[in-house]
């Protein structure tokens, strides 16, 4: 049971983004990605969520094959993803915003829907529970009507996270979450991400902000020129010189 | 809401003229195919301007079944719409995956070929002489007869498209409309929901147009001007993208206007370009937005900035539902 990520490589116009990376995620764990700009985290991000497909290498979602799957069959497969510039739709609700993450799970197609069929109402109404609740939990609670384009920043960062668990996914992979944050609001996302571990889900963290990567993760993925520099603990990572030398300074 | 149904229904009786209730008709004829088109245009920004020619095909089907070889006019009407679907669908496969641009030039593209086709084939269509359409059996003979039976397709497909509005397909159409990477990410698969919408915006254009043929009692390819494709398109811009009730304001605003003030109809497309740019310009929301626009201005909801505070079992609660 894992995300995985097996010596995928991938070039861009020659260039070498990413040579024989391998990274796993497994569930109940949070995963740090860290590394300088252009060291390959958001490539690798990419290659996970299907928007590149890996010049070499595989990617697998619990033994499943996902390396050749679009976009959109990585949802099915239980991976959610938020974005680094929050992407909501603006004239919908933070509710309804929500709800859209739980397309996964939605069986009636156009015509149970346009008829409102018994099965189809159902379904929204347990989205509709499902999201509220999510909401609430991570502390939307109050503007659940307001349309997504009305909201300030955190507001959009958390309500990406409640997208991305409105369909009970395994894997959650998070671009920069703390990014634009104040401390309290950290301290906030720490939480949520401790929430989601005790849920047995698998969090990617791919964050510029390492004091609060070493805080929150299990293991973390240090990158460098498209290679791995070092994993481990964040005590590990924190100490290999390699690291102090190329990212974290002395 | 009651008030306007029980508008819609009684008209008949409140129509001082036989023009007014060919007028309303006219409406009704329009809205279905727009009912069905704003799903593909305002939700999903599928932006087509040739619907024109499923129109037309629906018209032309209802009236060389209907009129020439007797079919009953209610089968005929089926058959139109199914026809409009399947050449929705058709139009769509190879179309939908193109960028905005390149999809309006090719519904654009069939359109004209449509009319060519129509011309064409003389022998079935009439060539540009053209056919006369036959009208509905009894009850629906009379012109308030005719009324309520657009009234009635109108009421479904406006029902129909309500429904998938405000359930989850709703919101994934929007999210097709503003913003592909996020929709894909939560799952939805793009090109199918394109085609879906557009296959269902095939048969309401196919259906209004047997009743439109029906309401003309004779078309020739003049009746499908491509003017009309646009006119469509306008409506549902003027009214307001991602409503229902926008589009349908604009279809009656738009068709009444240049009816009821008689120098505007001396304009005619200048005064669809000026109330277009006006709109664009002035109120991008849709004259369906009016109201809510000018309650904003004048009187602003200070929206409260609330601290985002998780409320952290809960959300291991709500999680917790979810693991097997």
């Amino acid at each position: 049971m894992s995300l995985a990520a097996q010596a995928v490589s991938r070039s861009f116009g020659g260039v070498a983004a990413l040579s024989r990376v391998d990274l796993e995620l497994v569930p109940g764990e949070i995963h740090g990605l860290i590394g300088p700009n252009g060291s390959g985290k958001t490539t690798l991000l990419n290659l996970l969520c299907g928007y590149y497909r890996p010049d070499e290498g595989r990617i697998l979602a619990d033994s499943v094959d996902l390396t050749a799957a679009p976009v959109e069959r990585r949802a099915p497969a239980g991976v959610a993803r938020s974005f680094q510039t929050p992407r909501l739709l603006p004239t919908l609700s933070v509710l309804d915003n929500a709800m859209l993450g739980g397309w996964r799970e939605l069986r009636s197609g156009f015509v149970a829907s346009a008829l409102a069929l018994p099965g189809a109402r159902a379904e929204d109404a347990r989205l509709r529970e499902r999201a509220t609740e999510l909401l609430h939990g991570v502390g939307l609670g109050r503007v659940l009507g307001r349309a997504a384009g009305h909201l300030e920043h955190a507001e959009q960062r958390f309500l990406e996270i409640a997208r991305a668990l409105a369909a009970g996914p395994r894997y959650v992979l998070l671009d920069e979450p703390a990014g634009g944050l104040t401390g309290a609001e950290i301290a906030h996302l720490g939480g949520i991400l401790g929430v989601l571990r005790g849920a047995g889900i698998g969090v990617l963290l791919v964050e510029h902000h390492t004091d609060f990567v070493f805080r929150v993760c299990d293991r973390v993925t240090t990158l460098d020129l498209g290679r791995v520099l070092a994993r481990g603990t964040p005590a590990e990572v924190r100490s290999d010189a390699e690291v102090i030398r190329v990212y974290l300074g002395a | 809401m009651l008030a306007g149904a029980l508008f819609l229904i009684g008209l008949p009786l409140l129509a001082q003229d036989e023009y007014q209730l060919h007028l309303a008709c006219l409406i009704g004829c329009y809205w279905i195919l727009i009912a069905g088109l704003n799903l593909a245009v305002g939700y999903t920004g599928q932006l087509s301007i040739g619907h024109v020619g499923l129109l037309a095909i629906g018209a032309y089907v209802f009236a060389i079944l209907a009129g020439r070889n007797g079919v009953n006019p209610y089968l005929a009407l089926g058959a139109a719409g199914g026809m409009g679907g399947l050449c929705g669908l058709l139009l769509g496969l190879p179309s939908l995956r193109l960028p905005g641009f390149y999809f309006a030039m090719s519904t654009l593209a069939f359109a004209l070929i449509v009319s060519e086709l129509i011309l064409a084939q003389g022998g079935l269509t009439g060539g540009g002489v053209g056919l006369a359409v036959p009208g509905f059996p009894k009850p629906v003979d009379t012109p308030a007869g005719f009324y309520c039976l657009v009234l009635a397709v109108s009421a479904v497909v406006s029902l129909l498209a309500w429904n998938v509005a405000r359930h989850m397909w709703g919101r994934a159409l929007i999210a097709v409309r503003d913003s592909a990477v996020a929709a894909a990410a939560v799952g939805v698969p793009l090109f199918r929901l394109k085609l879906t919408v557009f296959v269902f915006s095939g048969v309401t254009a196919g259906l209004a147009g047997a009743l439109f043929a029906s309401l003309q009692s004779y078309i020739t390819p003049d009746t499908f001007v491509f003017d009309l494709g646009l006119f469509f398109f306008v409506c549902i811009i003027i009214g307001g993208r991602g409503s229902i009730l926008g589009p349908f304001l604009g279809t009656v605003v738009l068709t009444v206007l240049p009816e009821a003030v008689a120098p505007l109809a001396r304009l005619g497309n200048f005064f669809y370009g000026l109330l277009l740019l006006m709109v664009v310009l002035l109120l991008p929301e849709g004259i369906g937005r009016l109201v809510s626009v000018l309650r904003e201005r004048f009187w602003p909801v200070r929206l409260e900035s609330v601290a985002v505070a998780p409320d952290l079992p809960r959300l291991a609660r709500a999680l917790g539902h979810k693991q097997p």
